[in-house]
Order: C-alpha cells, then structure tokens, then sequence
C-alpha cells in the first residue's frame, strides 16, 4: 500500500508534520502489533534523519525541498526521503561514529541509530542537486545498537 | 511547557516529558536537570505517557542525567514507557540501565 509522497520546504515544521502523518496512519492504516512497532521504528528512524538534515544539512542559497515517501508492504515498510541539500558521505560517517562512541554518550547516536534499526539504508546522489535516502524496516525483527554502558 | 516538575520527596521528583525530548529541546531538559542536582534532587522519575518521541539527543540528555547523578548514589528510572520511547529502550537495551515501571506510582513507590 503506497501511503504516498509528501513535500516540504520549512525545516522548522517538517518533523512536526511527519509525526502527525504518523499518529493518523498508526490510527488508520496499521492493524497488527507487529505493524505498529514496525511504523515506530520507521518513525524513529524518519526523525532521526529529518533531525540531521536540519540540524547539519546545507542547502547553499537553495529553499530547502524534502520529501518523504513510505510504502507498507505485508512484511516490511519501504521509505524514501529525497533532499536538495549539497549531501554528505554517509558511509563515512556511520563508520567514524561507529568507532569513536564513548559510554553513555550524550551525542553522535543518531546515524547509528538510525542504521541500527533499518536495513537496506543507502544515501546517493541523484539528478544534480538531489540526494536521496532509502531504508527498510522489517517487521518481526529485533534491532539493537551496541551502546557501551561501562566507563 | 516542555516538562513538568513534580517533588516527592527532597530528594526524588518526577519529571513529566510532554510531547518530544528530542534534539529541539534537549538542552533545556539538561539545564532544567543540572538546577535540581544541584538543589539536592538525586532521583529521577522520567513520566513517558504522553512521549510521542525520544530520539538520540534526547536519550543523550538523559545519559548526562545519570552521570551526574550515579556517582551521588541517584538513580533515572522510566515511568508509563509510551510506545515510540518503548522502540528507542528496545533499540538501545537501555532497560539495562534505566529501570522500568509501568506507572509513576510504581516508581515512586520502589524509590521511597
């Protein structure tokens, strides 16, 4: 089921809005607890990906454009957000933090967590100025991200 | 308002996470910990029944939390987890460190 593509160009209101897109689809779409702790993850993950582009992306003199797809399907949820920012190395980043996260750390999770919970994550470039991030989210899984808890 | 403050006891309060602690309003969250360190409270009850998200700002918040309070013999603990802060605890196995109750009274009770 395709539960379609949605655009936004204000940074400060885009997260705000993709939660509201969830709680109605928690409400009206998922029915199996299975599907409801697969939409948080995708959730989860959703956040924590618009919170980087806000927080670090750089668009130079561009208005900002996102826009965000998910497609539920009987087993996994399929998602595809799309920016116009100038992109980043992911792959770079996910193996930095990887190695440097330090006991109860207060920062440098969120890359992480977001690789940790989905599958297929991918970030490349498309069409000149647009950059695009996919991700899947099985059901039934139980990811986890290693987080060191002795100093 | 972001959180809500409720005392106990001189030593123990609650803290209710409305919405979101996320990375918007972490820092608030920290600072507004940090005062009540150091006005004595040692124990935190974090309520989570409204949380609609907690992300990894936010759970970095609370680790600073706990390392202020650790070593003072405090303790964090979650209360009425909500779904979304459930899949961040499950993600992290921060149950591991941060116990869990399925109310605020429940909480305060094991902390009295």
């Amino acid at each position: 089921m395709n539960l379609g593509t949605y655009r936004f160009s204000d940074l400060c209101s885009v997260i705000d809005h993709v939660h509201d897109l969830f709680a109605q689809w928690e409400r009206t779409v998922v029915q199996s607890e299975a599907d409801v702790q697969a939409l948080h993850r995708v959730k989860l993950a959703a956040h924590e990906w618009l919170a980087n582009l806000v927080q670090h992306a750089t668009f130079d003199q561009r208005v900002p454009e996102i826009s965000f797809a998910i497609h539920l399907n009987e087993d996994r949820i399929d998602c595809t957000i799309e920016d116009n920012s100038d992109g980043f190395d992911l792959e770079s980043q996910l193996l930095e933090r990887s190695t440097s996260l330090e006991p109860y750390p207060e920062r440098g999770m969120g890359l992480l967590m977001l690789n940790a919970c989905t599958d297929a994550l991918t970030y490349q470039s498309v069409d000149g100025n647009r950059n695009r991030l996919t991700f899947t989210i099985t059901a039934n899984k139980d990811p986890w991200l290693d987080i060191p808890f002795h100093i | 308002m972001n959180f809500q403050i409720e005392p106990c006891t001189q030593e123990t309060l609650v803290v209710k996470i409305e919405k979101a602690l996320d990375f918007r309003n972490a820092a608030e969250f920290k600072t507004l910990c940090q005062d009540h360190v150091r006005a004595g409270a040692r124990n935190f009850i974090l309520d989570f029944s409204d949380t609609g998200i907690l992300d990894s700002t936010g759970l970095g918040s609370i680790f600073s939390l706990y390392r202020q309070v650790s070593p003072l013999n405090g303790q964090v603990v979650f209360a009425s987890v909500s779904r979304p802060v459930q899949v961040v605890v499950q993600l992290t196995r921060t149950y591991k460190v941060f116990r869990q109750f399925p109310s605020v009274e429940a909480a305060r009770e094991a902390l009295a």
